[in-house]
């Protein structure tokens, strides 16, 4: 294998992965940019996705791959708001803390929920066309990586059509610019917090089902993925376009990370990365007065 | 001043010490005092993570890696045999001293949820560092062959007394704290949890005391670790994941940040909670008691923060104020 088919090859597997980390890193920032609250659910929406995807096909054997997707995407809809109408909308006293101790609680509810349904085993899917890998620049690729990139593209032009066209979209970022104000001309916020959170399972959980067929899903695959779509989200300073370069970039340096220098310490290398970008939001150069 | 007013403050230590070695004496069994060492030490660290979130105003997630990193360092030492089992707790704590120090100069410049993120990626980055450095930690199968604790001759071998060695820590832990927050760091420090304007223009050297207090509870969660290694001679990665930081949150959550005896309840009423799951759920599903406590724990978070916001320790206080009113209402209608 010569160097640059190597290199093609960390590349591609960087940029799937870092695809799914731009989606995941979406819907972070569609619920913080709207709700102010950090929602660590948003890992565990990636893990639902796939696996009711998995559970779908396997319950209903006649049920093609497309109905079992949408069943999938419609049941973490539900239980997006479903989180949001139980966990956020009563608590009397709100701050970010309690916020986020509540969706880091909402969160291991449903990694335990699945834990004790579907079990430890890991599962796979079956890639969504079957064909033979193709090969481009001496690297292999599968038909699936174009699935995950072609949905991170019709996301990110979905969702900036969405944003600057619709009305909902420009109700969304005015919320986010100014809330006070957004409320002053009669957008209902309690709508868009539970919009929010169906957008946002509904986004994770594409995700989680596109990268299933590449890699095993299993009760525990979303605390990581959700981690690392918070840090792009947090690099990509919570803009959709920002997101998407800084998820990508953190892919890519994820993909050479580990086929240069190890596998087992890529991980760390992107938390790395999250603690550097927030330390450095806080260093001024200006002189303190 | 009358003689009984000025022991007033003494009050509640020599009620906890007796208490202590009443249980000690009364219920001496292996599991109940096996118990009451998981208390004492999830205490110190619920009562580190408790002061810095409701005094300094700081929500670290790192507790649970001070703690482990003091556990792996005093097990490393003594297993190695480059240190008597003793020094090696003590090491682990100036260790982890300087760890944090280190981390903490840049990473208390944030606030509120991004410190979280930040302290959140410390752990992370520790359980990965843990399973990775196999040759020195052993890897994801934990770490073996750690020696039993013994100090100039007498070893601590029983569960009562490994019950007394870490009662002992956690109460020196609940008076040192308390002293702390009386005196000119503690003021300082909730001075600038309530204004931060108001105390910077008192010229409070506000880093230095929030540095200051983060190395201090991260030392006594390393000494807390210390003791674990030597209590159960056995340390895993798993050990101090991020389902020992859920525990611990649901601590505070319980016991409240308002007052460190909240949160030594928060560990007592939390710590029992999960035995009397073990104990019931135990047989309906064996293999994943784990998990039920995952999500009974979870369930319990949120509903207590939604009912009952100033945890137990509030809704206890309350309920002596309502039955104060009524006992003076009571006592007034009387005297007419």
């Amino acid at each position: 294998m010569s160097i640059l088919s190597e290199i093609t090859q960390y590349a591609i597997s960087g940029i799937t992965s870092g695809s799914i980390y731009a989606i995941v890193g979406i819907c972070w920032s569609i619920v913080f940019l709207v709700t102010r609250i950090l929602n660590f659910t948003t890992g565990e929406f990636v893990m639902l996705g796939s696996m009711l995807t998995w559970v779908f096909l396997g319950l209903v054997p006649g049920l093609g791959l497309a109905p079992a997707i949408i069943l999938a995407i419609v049941c973490t809809v539900f239980i997006g708001i479903i989180v949001e109408r139980l966990a956020i909308r009563p608590v009397r006293y709100p701050s970010e803390i309690t916020y986020m101790v509540i969706t880091f609680a909402a969160a291991s509810v449903i990694r335990g929920v699945v834990l004790l349904t579907l079990g430890t085993n890991p599962h796979t899917i079956k890639p969504f066309i079957a064909s033979e890998p193709i090969r481009f620049l001496g690297a292999s690729v599968t038909s699936q990586v174009i699935f995950v990139v072609g949905i991170l593209i019709i996301i990110t032009i979905g969702l900036s059509f969405f944003l600057n066209r619709t009305i909902l979209g420009k109700a969304l970022m005015a919320t986010a610019i100014n809330p006070d104000g957004a409320r002053f001309v009669g957008i209902k916020i309690s709508t868009l917090n539970i919009f929010c959170f169906g957008l946002a399972g509904g986004l994770g959980a594409l995700a989680g089902i596109v990268i299933a067929p590449l890699t095993f899903t299993g009760y525990g695959m979303g605390a990581m993925i959700g981690l690392k779509g918070l840090v792009a989200a947090i690099a990509g300073g919570w803009s959709v376009t920002g997101t998407v370069i800084a998820g990508l970039g953190l892919g890519l340096a994820e993909g050479f990370f580990a086929g240069f220098v190890s596998s087992g310490w890529k991980d760390a290398l992107t938390l790395i990365i999250m603690i550097v970008f927030l330390v450095a939001r806080t260093i001024s150069f200006s002189p303190r007065k | 001043m009358k003689r009984s007013e000025r022991l007033k403050p003494y009050i509640p230590w020599i009620t906890i010490i007796a208490a202590v070695i009443l249980l000690a004496i009364i219920a001496p069994s292996p599991y109940i005092m096996g118990t009451m060492v998981f208390v004492a030490l999830w205490g110190v660290l619920a009562i580190g993570m408790g002061v810095l979130m409701g005094q300094a105003g700081l929500f670290s997630l790192a507790q649970p890696t001070w703690f482990g990193l003091g556990a792996y360092c005093a097990g490393i030492l003594a297993a190695r045999g480059i240190l008597p089992a003793w020094a090696g707790i003590i090491a682990g704590g100036a260790f982890v001293a300087l760890i944090s120090f280190v981390i903490g100069i840049p990473v208390l410049r944030l606030r509120g949820m991004y410190l979280a993120c930040v302290t959140l990626g410390i752990l992370m980055i520790a359980q990965i560092v843990f399973v990775h450095l196999e040759d020195i930690t052993g890897g994801s199968f934990g770490l073996k062959g750690i020696p039993p604790l013994s100090i100039g001759g007498f070893v601590f071998q029983t569960d009562l007394h490994f019950y007394f060695l870490s009662w002992a820590l956690c109460i020196g832990c609940l008076w040192f704290f308390s002293n702390i927050m009386n005196s000119r760091v503690g003021r300082a420090i909730k001075a600038f949890r309530d204004s931060e304007v108001a105390s910077e223009a008192m010229g409070i050297n506000i880093p230095m005391y929030r540095l200051q207090i983060f190395v201090l509870t991260s030392v006594t969660s390393a000494l807390a670790g210390g003791i674990f290694c030597f209590y159960l001679r056995f340390v895993a990665p798993t050990l101090f994941s991020f389902d020992l930081l859920i525990e611990l949150v649901l601590m505070i959550v319980i016991g409240g940040i308002g007052s460190l005896w909240g949160l030594l309840l928060g560990s007592f009423v939390l710590t029992w909670l999960s035995e009397v799951i073990h104990l019931s759920f135990g047989k309906i599903f064996p293999t994943m008691t784990g998990s039920i406590d995952a999500i009974l724990f979870a369930i319990l978070v949120i509903v207590i923060l939604i009912f009952m916001p100033h945890g137990l320790a509030g809704w206890v206080e309350q309920l002596f104020r309502l039955g104060r009113r009524s006992y003076e209402h009571l006592r007034s209608s009387l005297g007419q």
